[in-house]
Parts: structure tokens; C-alpha cells; sequence
């Protein structure tokens, strides 16, 4: 035996006697051709829906799921498949995710999910995972089909515009506001849907001239009465002064702060701290007749020039309330419950104002919160952090 | 066929050789450096974090 395979390597590694060099490199060459086609028709098969649901764990669970969703059936008779959402098109991405497929086979061989009982038990962590990827990729397989500057903002309800328009100028992650869109969430996860409904239902309906009111959710501002000309957006949780009534509408007065860097279009609630409170368009941002400037002050951290401001727009009536603290009571209500998933929820007061925002979106990808109610719970942090403890600093 | 033959005796083992390599080694080698190569982006994936980690 071994002798033939060393007669085998001495012929290999030899110069060819009696095959000349033109058939063998035709026959590499075929050969080639022959390889690189199976390849990629391997490649492809195992890229297909048949492939993937070929395991009973994920035609049991996930498939069944799927087939409840818009991604299955909608007006536009376009399917999303498994391998859309779930393998990366870069094609050496797409070897690594074929090569990380080897857990799922072991996870088949010894049976890590078989069950429902034990696949339900094991959702959360297969879950993040995913989380996990989509967060760090910002959703790319979504946006393969999906595209923020081809989204008609007008053809959508007015609270999906609020929030995608403001997540579409961030390019913010789909999977932030999107969870369980293919699949049913895991049973821990508190439903995001209906977490401010609540607050809606003790929101004001007699309003003041001259009394302070709170947003509830992220509500649009108008320049006109009749709130067709939009001039921005106010934040979750923030501070409007009532000026005067008009039918439906109210013209509200906005205070605050803005760095007189760029155009000025992000409005903050106090000097010095990140703490958003209206997001302008440009051209009302840069309009001096609408935007009344009052003095400047330098950061001292960041040695850059905050401005004093003030201006009137109009917006409708909804979604106000007239107490703070029952928006406070409510965002740490919502804080607890979905913060202390995976560890205990840190204290409030353990980041300043400033370094909340950092945190808070690194972990947005692990819970399922709407655009409204991740605004708003950040706003209660922010507002509670060490710069208004007493205990801290 | 037991040829006898060196010449000829030569000739089979050289048109042996060429479809080993051809339909054995070199596909599996091929395989076999295309699943290193995934292995390896899959550990450093699992070390510096899923691909896009660029903010
Ligand atoms: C050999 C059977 C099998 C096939 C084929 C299969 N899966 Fe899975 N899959 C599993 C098992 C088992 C697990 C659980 C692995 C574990 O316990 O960690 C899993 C887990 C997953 C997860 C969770 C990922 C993670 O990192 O934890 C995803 C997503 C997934 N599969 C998608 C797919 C897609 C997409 C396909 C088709 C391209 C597919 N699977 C084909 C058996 C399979
Ligand atoms: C294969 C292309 C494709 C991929 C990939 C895809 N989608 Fe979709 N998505 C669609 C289509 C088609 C519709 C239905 C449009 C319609 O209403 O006709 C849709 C609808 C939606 C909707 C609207 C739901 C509703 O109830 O109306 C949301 C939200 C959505 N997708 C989010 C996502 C997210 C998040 C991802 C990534 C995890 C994703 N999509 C990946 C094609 C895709
Ligand atoms: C800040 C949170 C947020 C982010 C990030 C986000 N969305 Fe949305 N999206 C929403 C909300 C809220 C709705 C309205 C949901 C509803 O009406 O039930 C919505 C609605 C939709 C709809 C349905 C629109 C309609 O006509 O009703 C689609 C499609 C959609 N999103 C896709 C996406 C895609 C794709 C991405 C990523 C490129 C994305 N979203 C990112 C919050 C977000
Ligand atoms: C529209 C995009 C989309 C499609 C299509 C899709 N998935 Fe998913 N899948 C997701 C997302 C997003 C998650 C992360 C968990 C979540 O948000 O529900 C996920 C999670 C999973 C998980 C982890 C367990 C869980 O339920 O969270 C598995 C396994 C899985 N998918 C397999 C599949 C298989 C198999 C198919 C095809 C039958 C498929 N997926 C089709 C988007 C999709
Ligand atoms: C699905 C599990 C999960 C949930 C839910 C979760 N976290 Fe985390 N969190 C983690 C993990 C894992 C880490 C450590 C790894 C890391 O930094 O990504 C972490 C780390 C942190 C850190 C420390 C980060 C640092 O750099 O010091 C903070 C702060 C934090 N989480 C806040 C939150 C907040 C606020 C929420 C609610 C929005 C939350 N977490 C929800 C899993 C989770």
C-alpha cells in the first residue's frame, strides 16, 4: 500500500511523459470549469427555503411563524425567504455564516432544540443573536429589499412617518423598532406596541394659554394653523408653553439651547446637555425671522458655542399632558421591565446626561421598544442621570 | 490487464495520477481552503464582533 502510494507521488510530482501538456491542461482547465459550476449550484442549493426548512426545527417553528407575516403574503406578491433575512450576500460573509452552520448541525445531531418546549426555552438567546448581526450590519439584508430614500413618507400613517423620517436621517437599524417581523417574539419580551397607550389615555384636553404641557410621543410642528407646512419634530417628553388656540391647533413656545455649529437644527432642552428636545428642518432652522437668538455661551468640556433660543410653531392638540411626572412614572415603569432581561437594569444615576444616549443605543438591538417609547425612556435617563441626582457629583 | 510492459506500465500510472489530482485532490483541497478561510472570518467574527462594526 504504501509503496503504491509512493509510486503514485513520484509520478505526481514528475514532469509528464507521455501526456503532453496541452491535454492536461485542457483537462485542468475542464475540470475547473466543471468544479467552480458545482460550487456555486451547492452554494445556491443551500441558499434556498426547501434547504433551510429540510430540518424539522426550523420547518416546526420559525417556517410555521413565517407563514402568519406580510413577508409571506402581501399586495406586492414579493416573498422573503429565510436565506434574505438571515445569509449575508458578501460573498465571504456568506461562507463564514456556511461555516457557522456546522453549530446547527451539531445542535441537530445532539438535539439543542428538537422539542418545541426546548426551542421556545432557547429562542431568547437564538433571538439576540440575530440582534445581534442585524444591529451590527444596521438591518442590510432588510435594506436589500427595503430602502429609507425610496420610502413615500406621505403614504404612511402619521406615527410610522414621525418615526421612520427620524430614523431614516440616522440610518438607524430596522431591527431597533422592528422585532419579531418574521417570527413570534420570545415570551419575555414585553410588547412594544400599545407601551404608551397608557399615557394616551390621561393625556389633556383643556389647555391654557401660558401653562407648560409634555409630549407623550415624538409629535410634528407646524409653521401654519392649519399644520400643513411642517417646521419639525418635538421629541418624546418635552416641554411646550402654550400660547394661543386655533380651532384644532395650538401655537406652542419652545425654549432651549443649540450648538451654533452646522444649522442649528437640533434644539436641546438645557445648556450643555444632549438632551433632545426638537429636531428643525433646515429651512426653519436657518430662518432668523422664525428662530429668535439670545446669547451664546461656550461648553466648557467640548469648547464649543451654545446658543439661547426661542420660537412659536403650531401642532395639534393630541398626546399632551399637563404633569411631567406621570410620563416619568411611566418611562421607569417601561426601564425596569425591559432592562433587566439580560442583567439588572443600572441605577439611573450610575452615567451623566450625556452618556446615556451612547449606551442606550448600543443596547436599543435588544429590545423591542418603538421609536416613541425609546425616546421617551431615554429623556426619563437622561433627566435622572448624575447631573440631577443629588447623591452623585 | 497486467501489462508488462514499463513503457505502457508508466503511461497508466501517469493518467491515474492526473485524474486523482484532478477529480479528488484539487476539488477537495479547494473545499477544504474555502472552508478554512470561512472558518477563520467566522473566530474573528466571534472575537472583534459580527461584520459592519464599523460605528
Ligand atoms: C441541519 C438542520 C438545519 C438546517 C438545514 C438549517 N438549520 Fe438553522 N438551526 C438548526 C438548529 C439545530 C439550530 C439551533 C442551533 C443551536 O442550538 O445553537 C439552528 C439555528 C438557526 C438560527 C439561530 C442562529 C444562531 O446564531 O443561533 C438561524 C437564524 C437559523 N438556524 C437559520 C437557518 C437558515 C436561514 C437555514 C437555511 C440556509 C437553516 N437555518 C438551515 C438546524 C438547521
Ligand atoms: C425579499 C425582500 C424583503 C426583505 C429581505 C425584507 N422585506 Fe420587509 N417587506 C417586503 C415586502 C415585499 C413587504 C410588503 C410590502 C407590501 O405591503 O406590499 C414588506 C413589508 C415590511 C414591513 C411592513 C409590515 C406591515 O405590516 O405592513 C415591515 C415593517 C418590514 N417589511 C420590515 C422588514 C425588516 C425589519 C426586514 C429585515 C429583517 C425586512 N423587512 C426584510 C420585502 C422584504
Ligand atoms: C425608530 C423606529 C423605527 C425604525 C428604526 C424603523 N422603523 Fe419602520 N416603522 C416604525 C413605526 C413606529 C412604524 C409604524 C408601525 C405601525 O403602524 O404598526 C413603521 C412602519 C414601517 C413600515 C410600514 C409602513 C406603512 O405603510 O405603514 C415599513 C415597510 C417599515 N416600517 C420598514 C422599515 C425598514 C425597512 C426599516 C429600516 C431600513 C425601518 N422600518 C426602521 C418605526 C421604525
Ligand atoms: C423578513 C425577514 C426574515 C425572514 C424571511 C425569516 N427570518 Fe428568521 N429571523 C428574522 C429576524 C429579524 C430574527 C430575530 C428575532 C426576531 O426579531 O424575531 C429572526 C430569528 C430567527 C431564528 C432565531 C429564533 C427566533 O425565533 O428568534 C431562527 C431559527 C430563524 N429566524 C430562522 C428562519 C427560517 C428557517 C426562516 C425561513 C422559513 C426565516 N427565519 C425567515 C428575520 C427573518
Ligand atoms: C438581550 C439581553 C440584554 C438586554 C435586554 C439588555 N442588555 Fe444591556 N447588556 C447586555 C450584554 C450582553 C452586555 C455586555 C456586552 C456589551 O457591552 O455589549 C450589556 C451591557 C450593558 C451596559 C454596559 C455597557 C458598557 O459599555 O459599560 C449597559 C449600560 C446596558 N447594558 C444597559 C442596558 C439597558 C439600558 C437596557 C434596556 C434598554 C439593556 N441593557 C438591555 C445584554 C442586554
Amino acid at each position: 500500500m504504501l509503496s503504491k502510494l509512493k509510486a503514485l507521488w513520484r509520478t505526481m510530482t514528475r514532469p509528464a511523459k507521455h501526456i503532453s501538456l496541452g491535454v492536461l491542461t485542457l483537462g485542468g482547465f475542464l475540470a475547473g470549469v466543471i468544479f467552480w459550476g458545482g460550487f456555486n449550484t451547492a452554494l445556491e442549493a443551500s441558499n434556498t427555503e426547501e434547504f433551510c426548512i429540510g430540518c424539522h426545527e426550523m420547518r416546526d417553528n420559525v417556517y410555521v411563524e413565517l407563514q402568519q407575516t406580510v413577508h409571506w403574503s402581501n399586495h406586492s406578491g414579493v416573498r422573503a425567504t429565510c436565506p434574505d433575512c438571515h445569509v449575508p450576500h458578501n460573498w465571504t460573509d456568506k461562507i463564514a455564516r456556511k461555516m457557522q452552520a456546522s453549530k446547527e448541525l451539531w445542535g441537530t445531531i445532539f438535539g439543542t432544540i428538537d422539542t418545541r418546549e426546548k426551542f421556545l426555552a432557547k429562542r431568547l438567546e437564538l433571538a439576540t443573536h440575530e440582534w445581534d448581526r442585524l444591529s451590527a450590519n444596521g438591518s442590510l439584508e432588510c435594506k436589500n429589499c427595503h430602502e429609507y430614500a425610496s420610502m413615500d413618507w406621505d403614504a404612511m400613517s402619521e406615527v410610522a412617518r414621525t418615526q421612520m423620517e427620524q430614523a431614516a436621517e440616522r440610518d438607524q437599524s430596522c431591527i431597533d423598532c422592528h422585532k419579531g417581523i418574521a417570527h413570534e417574539l420570545p415570551e419575555s419580551m414585553a410588547a412594544a406596541s400599545g407601551a404608551l397607550a397608557g399615557l394616551q389615555r390621561q393625556a389633556t384636553s383643556r389647555f391654557n394659554p401660558g401653562q407648560q404641557y409634555f409630549s407623550i410621543r415624538q409629535l410634528p410642528l407646524f409653521t401654519d394653523s392649519a399644520l400643513s407646512q411642517e417646521a419639525g419634530i418635538l421629541n418624546s417628553g418635552s416641554v411646550i408653553t402654550v400660547v394661543a388656540q386655533q380651532g384644532d391647533a395650538l401655537q406652542v413656545e419652545i425654549d432651549g439651547w443649540r450648538k451654533t455649529k452646522g444649522f442649528g437644527r437640533v434644539i436641546n432642552e438645557e445648556f450643555g446637555q444632549n438632551i433632545r428636545e426638537v429636531t428643525l428642518e433646515k429651512e426653519v432652522a436657518t430662518d432668523d425671522s422664525m428662530i429668535q437668538g439670545f446669547e451664546v455661551q461656550e461648553d466648557p468640556l467640548t469648547g464649543l458655542p451654545w446658543q439661547r433660543v426661542s420660537f412659536q410653531l403650531w401642532m395639534g392638540k393630541d398626546d399632551l399632558v399637563d404633569d411631567r411626572e406621570i410620563l416619568w412614572q411611566e418611562a421607569s415603569e417601561l426601564y425596569v421591565k425591559n432592562c433587566s432581561t439580560c442583567h439588572s437594569q443600572p441605577e439611573e444615576a450610575h452615567f451623566d446626561t450625556n452618556t446615556w444616549p451612547g449606551m442606550w443605543a448600543g443596547m436599543l438591538s435588544f429590545v423591542n421598544l418603538d421609536g416613541d417609547t425609546q425616546e421617551l425612556v431615554l429623556k426619563y435617563l437622561q433627566k435622572h442621570s448624575s447631573d440631577y441626582s443629588d447623591g452623585h457629583h | 490487464m497486467e501489462s508488462t510492459n514499463p513503457q505502457e506500465q508508466s503511461k497508466r500510472s501517469e493518467w491515474l495520477s492526473f485524474l486523482i489530482i484532478c477529480v479528488f485532490l484539487f476539488p477537495i483541497l479547494s473545499v477544504v481552503f474555502v472552508g478554512g478561510y470561512g472558518f477563520i472570518v467566522w473566530m474573528l467574527q466571534l472575537i472583534y464582533g459580527p461584520p459592519g462594526h464599523s460605528i
